[in-house]
Order: C-alpha cells, then structure tokens, then sequence
C-alpha cells in the first residue's frame, strides 16, 4: 500500500514539469547566485573626506586607507557635508583632517583626525573600523616621527596621530535597530506575495475562475478588485507589525510619519501586485508558493538587508538594484535611523513606485478573459 | 439568439471541435448531446467566450460574445460557485457583477429555487442538488436572454432533475433560449431541437423527432431474453447488425434493412433454447445516440 502511495506521489509530480523545474532549476539558479554573491568582506565602500590639511602627510593617511582597495575616497566640501552624505547613503564612511595636522605632528604634538562611519549597519560599522586601521598602519606613520635629535632614544613611541572613530545613527551599534525595519519589510513580503499569490490560482483550481469569466468585468476591474482590500489589509498589518517593534523592541520613530505611510502603501502596493501577477502565472497553488519563496530568499539576501550592498559583486549588483525590497530597506532605514531627508529617498521611492506600475500593468496584461 | 458559425478548436493538434455551426432561435430548448469528450464542453465554452475558437464566429443577440457578455448567463459543469460564501452572498456578488442590486428580485429567484432556508448557510456545504440550483440562481440574477447549461443534470437525483426541467420550460416560455449539452437520453428527448455532436463533429440536427431519421434505414427489434453473453457476441458476428443493447430482461436489436427477421431469428434459436418474440418498434434517441457515435468511431 505505501508503495502504491510513493508511485501516485512521483507520478503526480512528473505530471507537472514547471514544478520539476522549478525545484531543480531554481534552487541551483539561487546557489550559484548566492555562491558568487554573498560575501561578507564588503570592497570599494565609499568614504567622504575632506582634507584642510592638504599635506604629504595627510596624503599618506588617505594612501593608507585606498590601498588595499577596501575604501572609494572622494572630497567633500566639509565635516557637515561628510555627514550628509552618509546620510543620503552615498557613503558610509567619512574622513576629516584638519588644516594644523602636519603642524602639530611636525611639533610632536599628536594631532587627531575623525574617522565618521554609518552605524546603521553593525556588521558593516565593525569591518570599517577594522579596516580603518590601515590608516594607522605603520607604513603610514613610519615617516611621521619627528623628535628632538638631542632627546634620550624613547623604547616606545607614542603614535604620531591619533584617529578617533565617531559613529554616526546607530551609536550604540544597535543590532535590532539595523535588522528589525527591514525585517518588518520581509514579513509584509511574505504576507503580500502569499496573500495575492494563491487569489487566482486558486479560483482556477477550484473553478470559480470559469463562472467569473463569463461575468461582464473587465481585466481592469478584476485587477483592482483583486489588489485593493489586499492592500488595505497589507497596510494595517504592516502597522501592527512595526508597532510591535517600537513597543517590544524600542525600535525608533521615524523622521516623517508621512514618508513612513508613503513607503507602507508603495511598498504593500507592488508586493500585493507581485503576488497578483505570481498567482495569474502560476498553474497551481503549489507553483505559487515556490515562485514566492524564490523571490523572497534573493530579496533577503540581496538586498542589503543582511549583507552589505557593498559586499555584493559588481556583476550581481544590478540583481539588487531590481529587487523591490532593496529600495524598501534604504528607505525604512533612512526613516526610522538615519533620518535622511526626502530629496536623497527620492530615487528610492520612484523606482519603488516604477515597480507598482510595472507589476499592476504586467497583471493586466497577463490576466485573460479566457481559460 | 445564438448564432454560431465554422467554430473549430484545436488542442496540442487533436481537432476537439471541428467546423460546428450552430443557430438556434428565442424560447428555444436546444440541446447539444454526444458522447464523452465529443467536445461539447468545448462547445458551450467557445460560445460563452470562455475560450477563443480558433476558427469561426459566435453572435449571440447579433452581439459578438464580449458585447453579449451581459445578456446570457452559463453555468458550468462543475459547482463554481464560492464556497465559502454563503448562498445569499453568492447571489449577491453575481448579481453585483450584473449591476444588478434589486433585492426583491433576488429574494424571489431565491424563493423560486426553493433556497430560502439555505439562506444563510454556506454554499459548500450543499446538497448536489442545491448547489446546481443555486448555480442556475447565480446565472439567472441578471435575467438573461440566453442561458447555457453544461450537464446541468448530471449526478443529480431523478426528483431534482424534473423540478430543474419544469424550470427550464418556464425560462423558455419566457422567451429565453437555453443551451443545454447531455449525454442523457431522457432529457434529450425534453429539448425542442437536438444537435449530435460526435469527435467534435455535428453528425445529426433536427427536433427529437427527424433527428431519429438520422439512423437512416435501420429497423429495430425488441424481445424478452435475459442477458447472455454467447447470443451477444453471436448476434454481433452477424453481417448488417448495427447495435445490440440489454435493457435488464430486454434486449434491443437495431439492424440494416438486409439483414433479415428469419436470420435473427435462427441466430437466437442457435444460443438460446427458452423460446423468444421478436418484435418490430421504433428507434429511439438511444437508438440514434450509439449507432452515431459507434459509426464516427469506425469512420475514424
């Protein structure tokens, strides 16, 4: 009997290729994607500097942090600048030097300089001061003594600088208040493309779809209809999930409540739209589910919410750049930690607004009045 | 109004449905019947634009189907309401789909079919019966012209099945057309005009009546003998036999006109030793139904 129940099984499955496919192929797909991908050794991080100094010395502190290839300097105006930039995600890190630095080292006289470095993202904030160390590397400082020839050789010398690390946003380098918004962001993924994700799929299965078909709606009204008390609920439960956060967890306010409802309502819009356009491509309930499992995982992992978008490969990156969620994650940052104002999100939420209007329209055009 | 013309339908290169044309007139019972996968679902979706023919043209009240879409209701073989729902909210949200929202209207379709004390209940949790009834309420909420039933009797009770019956003469007395596929005999006689349909081909057309003329010359012969297999198989080796058919302790003989009473007659004498009367009758739609399709199959 259980042989009997094994065979029914595989033949069931056999009878459906796309999902044979999409168990073997894609998974593969993800593993090679994530192999090439996922690395937690971010390169090239951008770092804002001014330099008043403009010395050779202040120039070996930069060369010191340019060469391993590990931080992308270029100039800013100022310190307020630096920070700004950091806020509008251009950088994460920043550098200042002040304009007496190779006064008072040639006068023994330890000058400091400021390395700023965005907080928002721990893992990221502790590889960055780590790697700020080549700044202080001894082939840097080597040729930055300068002692009185007549004093008494000195065992130990004091380092000729010193770098003081000010962390910017999340000062305390607190994990949750890194992982916790874009977690919200993941949860409503799930609820959104689960959602919309069976809706149609399942009145096909269950042959409702037929007796609807033959009603006098349009592919406009069905659309609609089928996304917008989705997106309600989407919405209200997106609340409810991020009021656990600033209650459970001390998660901070954001900058604009405005903004904040702006990206819940694009942000549940273009999920509740892709779990729509799933459900009108899938064949099954099952299909369904794995389509959006395999957007979800990517969009995890890729997006920056766990690893840095730096760390991401230049030929992956543009996979990040078209995942939804990855947009989702800088904005809800910049809202509830960074604080980072409308004019540098703005990208963000156009592209974000770019995929509701795709999804939307794709949905349209792939739902047909016909079997 | 339906008028269908050259609808042909292919599935992965099996023609399913080839060059039917069809046009029947108001307050009209007209019913599709064929064997299964005769492609008379293909058929009734085709004119209800639920799939594209690949060929031809279907006009319902001279609209063409996504105009008409307004004017004709279908239900389908299988229950496709929501089951969640229930009966009430169904009717509602059909009804809605039609901008219909005359209450009074949908509480006497609800009355007229017998579900007001389903009311409330869900709609997966009815009877066979029930649901197909609350299937045809569901189509009927917008008062259509035309209605198309795909087997809307099948595995239902003989009791429901004339109470759905006298309802369908009342929807054509009011001027409605009905479009009913079957594969049941009983209720292929109740139709005003009948169409054969065989390997997606219309193989005959007429009232029950003519279309009975679609054996062609064929006579048929009934006697009392219990069923046995040897005079079965005997009969069947016969030259000109058309059809052999065991009603319990009724057997049914339709032959050509060459094969002769006396050559039956020795036939069964040679199995059976019980003595036996062979007599004359007219086809019936059964008759017709299996020496159609039986005539398709050996052509193919």
């Amino acid at each position: 009997m259980i042989t009997a129940i094994i065979k029914k099984e595989l033949l069931q499955l056999k009878r459906d290729p796309r999902l044979i496919g999409m168990i073997i192929l894609m998974p593969l797909l993800l593993l090679i994607l994530f192999g090439v991908a996922l690395k937690l050794e971010p390169k090239n991080v951008n770092m804002a500097y001014v330099d008043k100094d403009q010395s050779i010395f202040s120039n070996l502190v930069k060369t010191g942090l340019w060469s391993d290839a590990y931080f992308n300097l270029y100039p800013v105006a100022s310190k307020k600048q630096i920070i700004e930039e950091i806020r509008a995600g251009r950088a994460k890190a920043g550098l200042y030097i002040d304009n007496n630095f190779s006064a008072l080292l040639t006068e023994n006289k330890q000058p400091h300089i400021t390395f700023l470095v965005d907080g928002t993202m721990p893992s990221l904030t502790t590889a960055m001061k780590y790697h700020s160390n080549s700044a202080t590397d001894d082939s840097v400082t080597q040729d930055m003594y300068f002692s009185d020839p007549d004093a008494p050789p000195v065992v130990i010398a004091p380092d000729p600088f010193i770098m003081d690390t000010e962390i910017l946003f999340n000062p305390d380098e607190k994990e949750t208040w890194f992982f916790l918004p874009g977690i919200v962001g993941v949860l409503m993924m799930q609820v959104a493309l689960i959602l919309t994700g069976i809706s149609v799929v399942r009145e096909r299965e269950k042959n409702t779809l037929e007796q609807l078909l033959v009603t006098p709606m349009s592919k406009t009204t069905f659309v609609a209809g089928k996304l917008l008390p989705y997106i309600v609920i989407a919405i209200i439960d997106f609340y409810f999930i991020l009021s656990a956060g600033w209650i459970l967890f001390k998660l901070p306010q954001p900058s604009s409540h405005l903004l904040l409802f702006i990206l819940a309502v694009i942000f549940v819009a273009g999920m509740i739209a892709l779990g729509l356009l799933i459900s009108l491509i899938a064949r099954t309930q099952q299909q369904a589910m794995f389509l959006a499992i395999f957007i979800i995982i990517p969009s995890m992992l890729l997006s920056g919410l766990i690893f840095p978008l730096e760390a991401i490969p230049p030929i992956v990156r543009p996979i990040s750049y078209v995942i939804p969620f990855t947009y989702f994650v800088e904005i809800i940052r910049g809202l509830l930690i960074k604080h980072t104002e409308l004019h540098d999100l703005l990208h963000a939420f156009s592209a974000l607004f770019a995929f509701v209007i795709l999804f939307v329209s794709a949905s349209i055009l792939k739902f047909r009045r016909t079997l | 109004m339906i008028d269908a013309s050259q609808l042909s339908k292919s599935f992965n290169n099996h023609k399913a449905v080839d060059k039917v044309s069809l046009k029947i007139g108001s307050g009209v019972i007209f019913g599709l019947l064929g064997p299964n996968a005769a492609g008379k679902t293909t058929v009734i979706r085709m004119l209800c634009g639920i799939i594209t023919a690949d060929e031809g043209e279907v006009l319902i009240n001279g609209m063409d189907i996504n105009h008409a879409k307004a004017r004709f209701g279908y239900v389908a073989q299988y229950f496709g309401q929501y089951e969640e729902l229930s009966v009430w909210e169904n009717i509602k949200f059909y009804a809605r789909m039609y901008n219909i929202t005359d209450k009074a209207w949908l509480a006497t379709l609800l009355k007229r079919y017998g579900l007001e004390e389903f009311k409330q209940q869900r709609a997966g949790t009815l009877s066979g019966g029930y649901k197909r009834r609350l299937a045809l309420v569901c189509a009927l909420t917008h008062d259509p012209d035309v209605l198309f039933l795909d087997e809307p009797t099948a595995g239902i009770d003989p009791v429901t099945r004339k109470i759905l019956w006298d309802d369908f003469y009342r929807l054509s007395a009011e001027g409605k057309t009905l479009f009913i596929t079957t594969h049941y005999m009983e209720e292929a006689q109740r139709c005003h005009q009948l169409a054969f349909i065989s390997s997606g081909k219309i193989v005959a057309e007429g009232t029950p009546d003519t279309i009975r003329d679609a054996l062609g010359d064929a006579r048929v012969y009934l006697s009392k003998i219990p069923y046995q297999p040897e005079l079965r198989d005997a009969l069947l080796e016969l030259k000109g036999m058309i059809l052999v058919n065991q009603f319990g302790n009724e057997l049914r003989i339709v032959v050509k006109p060459e094969l002769t009473l006396s050559q039956l007659e020795t036939t069964i004498k040679s199995v059976t030793e019980k003595p036996f009367k062979l007599e004359i009758t007219e086809p019936d739609l059964e008759d017709v139904f299996i020496a159609l399709t039986q005539k398709k199959a050996e052509h193919a």
